[in-house]
């Protein structure tokens, strides 16, 4: 393995506009034709994208301080509660939190793109009041103009990969997987295959605290491996192997992002999460990590799992990989089963264009880890001790 | 050979009339109800799959506004907001008819409108609640 190039080389090119850049879908065919080592000479970037639910996410706000002051020690944005155990103005609005008056149809992730799309947001809050912070409550309306900062700070982001999710039992269940109905009659799966982001440097190369990313229209940051990171590879012995969820913690200026990258959902009877655009962009330093983005969906492999069964081990029903997945029928048990996204796949595929769009222009710069995430990692169930 | 997806919809007045019996016996059409909600004191509501000749549909659902009961084509009680649709598929495996699916090259979800019963399983799986169902 040689050095082919450095960050330093790769982004004086794309200030000169002499950058290649191409997706991580483009690059399966080039590969086919050029092969590994001529398409390192030729390409300096592959950029990845997802688009997809990532329930572990969430807002930094800072309001201001009124007048007189307050201490607020509970606050609600729009009947949604946002978490006020920190300095006198700051919250953290997760995006899972539900609204207290209408439920499921409203929570974090809906005030977090509402608040991208510049809506007034509702904002009240109370307080026992002290020496220093009289006030005891306020009831106003806030933009993400009229607050100092609004940062999407989300721990658990872009799972490098994950289940299918089915059903075994005789009821319809309603899961963060979506809808499965009863007896296998339909399968889900969320992630990008071949574009996503960790499945494309694998080892955590380029991926590391401190990347610089695409992240909800954005540029924003990986600032810590993502919680739950457990970057294991499992083999089996026909050779298939399957990467059970790197993770990422990512961080951006919710100011600047835009309600095209970044979406509220609700899943029936479980409850509201955020959709969020992330892209990567993974620079091609050398021909070990042009093979690392040859990955296509035929090579991705994953397990199916029955979500049916109400503990934390579910049982495995086997393994199929993303080409499979994407023909829309999979056969489990013998039984021919439709199945289905949930992370879109043309949104992935927007923001791999997108990025690669921005660095050809020269307004994306390549920032590698200034650490690597660890190593290993371990993956511990919560013990209820007595 | 016309192949039409209808909604009937009755009012307490003509929510007795037997108007299946009649499209079938008086027009020669192919009938498959799809679903049928009907409460004699409020009227009702009748989705239909009609086949038969292009004249004889003409005339069975001429028929049929005569005796009062409002016609509507099938795609115009399923509304999908485009705009709101992410492409995410979640709709997808879970339709039975195969109404949805997702184009295999750009990857955007495509609506096949002939083939939907009006079960309203989309409306619930759509997590951007992108899928109304006015029937």
């Amino acid at each position: 393995m040689t050095i082919k190039r450095t960050y330093e080389e790769i982004n004086a090119k794309i200030k000169n506009g002499k950058a290649v850049i191409v997706t991580a879908e483009e690059i399966i065919p080039i590969l086919e034709k050029e092969g590994i080592e001529k398409a390192t000479e030729r390409i300096d970037v592959v950029t990845t994208g997802t688009f997809g639910p990532m329930c572990s996410s969430g807002a930094i706000l800072n309001f201001g301080h009124s007048d007189p002051p307050i201490r607020m020690q509970k606050v609600w944005l729009n009947d949604v509660e946002a978490y006020a155990g920190l300095g006198a103005v700051d919250v953290y609005l997760g995006a899972t939190q539900l609204s207290e008056r209408q439920g499921m149809e409203y929570g974090g992730a809906h005030v977090i793109e509402d608040l991208i799309s510049g809506k007034k947001i509702k904002l009240k809050a109370i307080s026992q009041g002290t020496d220093c912070y009289p006030r005891r409550e306020i009831g106003t309306y806030i933009t993400k103009e009229s607050i100092n900062q609004a940062i999407l700070f989300n721990p658990r982001n872009g799972y490098q990969n994950y289940n299918v999710a089915v059903n075994t039992s005789k009821n319809k269940i309603y899961t963060y997987m979506g809808i499965l109905l009863p007896d296998l009659g339909n399968a889900s799966y969320s992630t990008s295959g071949q574009l996503s982001p960790l499945l494309n440097d694998p080892k955590f190369t380029t991926i590391g605290i401190g990347t610089r990313i695409f992240l909800g229209g954005a540029q924003g940051y990986i600032v810590w491996e993502g919680t739950q990171f457990y970057p294991q590879v499992i083999k089996d012995k026909s050779g298939k192997s399957i990467h059970k969820g790197g993770t990422l913690a990512v961080i951006g200026d919710l100011k600047e992002m835009s309600t095209d990258y970044i979406r509220a959902v609700t899943f029936k009877r479980y409850g509201v999460t955020l959709v969020v655009g992330i892209g990567i962009p993974i620079p091609i330093l050398n021909s070990e990590i042009m093979k690392s983005v040859s990955v296509k969906d035929e090579d991705i492999w994953t397990e199916i799992i029955d979500y049916s069964f109400p503990h934390l081990k579910r049982p495995s029903l086997g393994k199929v990989n993303y080409k499979q997945l994407r023909e829309g029928n999979i056969t489990i048990q013998g039984k021919d089963v439709p199945v289905s996204p949930l992370s879109s796949y043309a949104k992935a595929r927007e923001i791999a264009q997108k990025l690669k769009e921005e660095i050809i222009k020269g307004k994306f710069l390549l920032q590698g880890p200034i650490q690597k995430f660890p190593q290993k990692s371990k993956f511990k169930p919560l013990l209820e001790i007595h | 050979m016309l192949n039409k997806k209808v909604i009937f919809t009755f009012s307490p007045q003509n929510v007795e009339r037997p108007v299946t019996y009649q499209l079938i016996k008086d027009y020669n059409l192919w009938i498959n109800i799809l679903q049928a909600k009907f409460e004699p004191s409020l009227g009702g509501k009748l989705v239909l799959e009609l086949k038969g000749e292009d004249k004889q549909i003409k005339e069975g659902l001429n028929f049929v506004r005569q005796i009062g009961v409002k016609i509507e084509l099938l795609e115009q009680e399923v509304i999908w907001d485009e705009e709101k649709c992410i492409d995410c598929g979640a709709c997808i495996s879970i339709c039975q008819t195969g109404v949805l699916s997702l184009d295999k090259e750009t990857f955007k979800l495509k609506f096949d409108y002939e083939k939907c019963i009006v079960c309203g399983n989309c409306v619930e799986a759509c997590p951007l609640q992108a899928i109304k169902v006015t029937f």
